[in-house]
């Protein structure tokens, strides 16, 4: 009987809630260290990036006309996300690419959640040929969902500065026919209209949503009213 | 009258002939004597910009495949006096 005594004398020891709080503290302290650290160096990554963008923001308001022929401001996309190709309907082959995987992309996304919309926008970068009907037209063999935006001259060529887009119209040959060299970005904006994120051509449509869906998160934890970090 | 763009079926036609193009070519070690045929088909499907642009795309890809796949040689600057 002493004998048993002993035993569980020895079992208290080792397993005592003393111990167990203790290491239990330990862990707690290491645990919120090791969280901390860790989204410290995320936020000094994202911001290197961001440097490494270029110092002026880029994004902003735009004032256009969408595929219907009526007037359209960014601010009617607010409230939701944004995937923004800039390209033209008489391009050979990357704006299709590119459009195909813009709407594969978001495909993939809403697949996986379905709390925050998110919509592709094209944009001319070819106002001179790209009227609404042709937008219209054009996107329309794509996916009924592309919010196709044209303008004027000058409407394209504020947009573009936004974001900083290059295009450049080529000669033309003896059809009148030209290729626009144009950048090649799809950008994510967010519910509030800012530029958050960039894809280029090297990236897969599955690449694209799972950092569009990573980003959703992101803005849908930074805006909980409680949150633990 | 300004051309209306290709749309997706013309565009798909354009791909094709351009594709069968380069499988010739491919087949027949760039000699396009061969493959006279198929290059008529191919400028008759897509508009000349989009040739011009497509045979541009061919070299520049052949170009990438042999920087990859065989390497470069510095250029020799006693070979360019033979050649005289």
């Amino acid at each position: 009987m002493s004998r048993r005594a002993g035993i569980d004398d020895s079992k208290r020891n080792l397993f005592s809630w003393k111990s167990f709080m203790i290491s239990g503290g330990l862990f707690t302290v290491f645990l919120v260290a090791f969280l901390q650290f860790k989204r410290e160096k995320m936020l000094s990554l994202e911001k290197e990036r961001r440097r490494s963008m270029g110092k002026a923001s880029i994004g902003g308001q735009f004032d256009l006309i969408d595929q219907n022929g009526k007037p359209f401001s960014s601010k009617d996309l607010l409230g939701k996300w944004l995937l923004l190709y800039f390209g033209f309907t008489h391009c050979p082959d990357i704006c299709p690419d590119e459009i195909e995987k813009m709407v594969k992309a978001i495909e993939i996304v809403s697949k996986l959640q379905d709390t925050q919309e998110i919509k592709p926008v094209f944009i001319t970068v070819d106002p001179d040929r790209d009227s609404a009907e042709a937008v219209k037209g054009y996107l329309k063999e794509f996916s009924e969902d592309i919010i196709g935006l044209t303008g004027t001259k000058e409407q394209i060529e504020a947009a573009t500065r936004a974001y900083r887009v290059y295009y450049s119209a080529g000669p033309r040959d003896h059809e009148n026919d030209y290729i626009v060299d144009h950048t090649i970005i799809m950008y994510l904006i967010n519910p509030k209209g800012e530029f958050i994120d960039y894809y280029g051509q090297t990236k897969t449509a599955e690449d694209i949503a799972s950092g569009v869906s990573m980003n959703m998160l992101k803005y849908a934890s930074a805006n909980k009213k409680f949150s633990l970090f | 009258m300004m051309m209306s763009y290709p749309n997706k079926e013309q565009r798909t036609k354009c791909y094709t002939a351009r594709d069968g193009l380069w499988n010739c070519l491919d087949t027949n070690e760039d000699n396009r004597e061969k493959c006279l045929q198929i290059r008529k088909a191919f400028e008759d499907q897509c508009p000349p910009q989009w040739v011009t642009h497509f045979d541009r795309k061919r070299e520049y890809l052949k170009y990438k495949d042999k920087i990859e796949n065989e390497g470069f040689e510095p250029i020799d600057q006693t070979k360019n006096e033979d050649k005289k």
